[in-house]
């Protein structure tokens, strides 16, 4: 049981989540409540999304900083579509997906057709796409979304009553997460394509000599993250019933960071799903075991910082010790690495 | 001499001053009497410093091969901390020039340990340079608001606002320090062996330690590089705008990537030219400036500054791949 345990690779994140989180919760109780815990789900559900988009990019040795400027427009269609268009929901959900999945499919072409490095291509398609959405919208809110979607974005699911009368229950939201969770797992685990971003990721050049067709990988990758960022719109909309274009304002580098807590390398190669979960919860409860705890909003930045710093610096430290400890033995000119 | 010329204007560097050159007389065509009036080239002469150094500083470490996501919030950080020690000094003891130097001094130490610090987890830690200045950007930052919650540091001496403001033999004071950076960077990366170590470096770390170079130290020392570079910025800023926030310069941050890579530096590294990204941090500036003349929605100007990065390396990519065709 514990050899099998000791396998997973995920392990240490998981007992840094479980430290902090005790610890949070020897300070204040509250944070072990149902209701803290679906509020984390529901304030975090969309950092989560967006984290699983981000790092089938990353897997690929590829980065998204357009993600948020993405998000920002698909929010402005989506309210824009609700509001003068159609008030059906299931049609502004094909819009709002068809929205990122064109934005994510321009990302990819610039990267695999025109070869420019993915930092800056979606450099530059951030500063075009917030720019239009900034220009259009002037800065300013968009109020009166439909009232049908507002109720949309209140069920929940498995309601509970509570003793002051509150109803508290699933968020509705995770309709959109689960499916993505399931999706990314399924493609990195399960397909051919998954096995090339990984393979991607490693050395590209060794994955195409392996047959592996890179171009349509990266294509299909960054209108895959579109598509999760278009249900991450919908699911952002239908929380905070407005459309704020700055909300997102430096959210790509919090999604980024949040993927990087768990395991994955900006390099490419390394990264799985229950990784990126748990470290888009580190994130999560982090920021809200500071705010139960009364920690002024100033140094929570401060402590992010240093988190995402200290935990990949020991990373890098054990992976340093591992290295020395593998031996190299040269057997009759057949090179064998023991551990 | 014909060739001579030929082989100018194919250059990069070349490409890139002929389309300065025809942006600026675009510019000055369509408003002459705003874009080339003395107030217009006296405020580009003015703006032009900070974000040059902040591009250079860029450049170095894109050339090492990694980036410097804390850039900005380097420079922030600095002048804050020097900035207050500063109108501290001034409000209790009153001397100008005392006190002026002192905080000059403060930002340019505080940059320099920022830099190291970046340094260190980068070179003798070995995290990835995007994850190690991207956490170290939310601690700057974090740093930064703690200690102006969220206001502005000011009550600066008047004589510090000089730095910013004013001119030497009509040469402004930010220009003069623009060029001396210049020609530093210029010797660091052309004249010297840490320059040829930083490329090496840039192409394959690996390499370049099994011939001899100790790429550990070369890159913290030029993370320390970096971080003074944008303490300097900062001074800049700080001084220009009297005062000292968390947020001056954050549109720098990107930009200049943009203008290190319209410049022609590799961004997997190894290739960096100190003219290339002069030139292009020039070119985002008249664009920038102009556009705000003809009175272009800014929101329309960051649009038009993507498409130009994205324009420029889609035509690189294409003159390569008919040259790899010949």
């Amino acid at each position: 049981m514990f050899k099998k345990l000791r396998k997973v690779k995920e392990l240490p994140l998981i007992i840094v989540l479980v430290v902090i989180s005790i610890f949070i919760a020897i300070v204040n109780p509250s944070f072990l409540t149902v209701e803290n815990f679906l509020d984390l789900l529901k304030s975090n559900l969309v950092l989560a999304m967006m984290a699983l988009g981000m790092l089938l990019i990353l897997l690929t040795g590829g980065i998204d900083v357009s993600a948020a400027s993405v998000i920002t427009a698909v929010n402005v269609i989506l309210g824009q579509t609700l509001m003068h268009v159609t008030q059906n929901i299931l049609f502004a959900i094909v819009v709002a997906c068809a929205a990122g999945i064109i934005m994510g499919l321009i990302n990819g072409l610039l990267i695999s057709m025109l070869k420019i490095p993915p930092i800056v291509a979606t450099l530059g398609t951030m500063s075009m796409i917030l720019g239009i959405v900034l220009y259009t919208t002037n800065g300013n809110w968009i109020t009166g979304i439909p009232q049908n979607f507002i109720d949309f974005g209140r069920i929940v699911i498995l309601p509970r009553t509570l003793a002051d009368g509150r109803v508290i229950g699933i968020p509705i939201q995770v309709v959109f997460l689960i499916p993505i969770i399931v999706l990314t797992w399924f493609v990195l685990r399960h397909t051919v394509i998954g096995r090339g971003i990984y393979a991607m990721g490693g050395n590209i050049e060794s994955a195409e000599r392996m047959g592996f067709k890179t171009k349509r990988i990266i294509i299909f990758v960054y209108s895959l993250e579109g598509f999760i960022i278009g249900l991450s719109a919908v699911a952002h909309t239908s929380i905070m019933r407005q459309v704020d274009p700055n909300a997102f304002l430096g959210f790509e580098m919090q999604v980024i960071a949040a993927v990087v807590l768990g395991g994955a390398s900006t390099l490419g190669g390394y990264g799985s799903v229950l990784g990126t979960l748990i470290g888009v919860s580190i994130f999560s409860v982090i920021n809200n075991g500071m705010i139960l705890m009364r920690i002024p909003t100033f140094w929570q930045k401060i402590a992010v910082g240093l988190i995402i710093i200290s935990s990949i610096s020991v990373d890098m430290i054990q992976k340093q010790k591992e290295e020395k400890m593998k031996v190299c033995v040269d057997v009759e000119g057949e090179e064998l690495y023991a551990v | 001499m014909q060739s001579k010329l030929k082989k100018v204007f194919s250059s990069k560097e070349g490409v890139l001053f002929v389309i300065f050159v025809l942006i600026f007389i675009l510019m000055s065509i369509l408003s002459p009497h705003k874009f080339l009036s003395n107030y217009n080239i006296q405020s580009l002469a003015y703006q032009l410093p900070e974000f040059g150094i902040l591009s250079l500083s860029m450049m170095l470490i894109i050339m090492t091969g990694g980036i410097n996501l804390s850039l900005t919030f380097t420079a922030t950080l600095s002048m804050i901390v020097g900035g207050l020690a500063m109108s501290s000094s001034f409000e209790s003891t009153g001397m100008a020039f005392l006190s002026v130097l002192i905080g000059v001094v403060i930002m340019l130490l505080v940059s320099a340990v920022l830099g190291m610090f970046n340094g260190l987890v980068v070179s003798y830690i070995g995290v990835t340079p995007m994850l190690a200045t991207l956490g170290a950007s939310t601690l700057f930052e974090g740093i930064s608001l703690n200690i102006t919650k969220g206001g502005a540091i000011s009550g600066f001496p008047f004589m510090f606002l000089n730095i910013g403001n004013s001119a030497i033999l009509g040469i402004p004071v930010p220009m003069i320090i623009f060029i001396v950076v210049l020609v530093y960077m210029w010797i660091l990366l052309e004249k010297s062996r840490m320059g040829a170590a930083i490329v090496m470096i840039g192409c394959n770390p690996k390499v370049a330690e099994y011939s001899g170079i100790r790429v550990k130290k070369i890159l913290f020392q030029t993370y320390i590089i970096s971080g003074i570079l944008a303490g300097i910025a900062g001074i800049i800023m700080a001084s220009r705008y009297n005062s000292a926030k968390e947020s001056y310069g954050s549109s720098y941050l990107l930009q200049s990537v943009a203008a290190s890579v319209l410049g022609g530096t590799n961004i997997s590294g190894g290739e960096g030219k100190v003219l290339g990204t002069l030139l292009a941090a020039m070119i985002l500036q008249i664009i920038s400036s102009g556009l705000n003349i003809f009175g272009l929605n800014r929101y329309l100007t960051n649009v038009l500054m993507g498409f130009i990065l994205i324009l420029v390396l889609a035509i690189n990519f294409i003159t390569d791949y008919l040259k790899k065709n010949k």
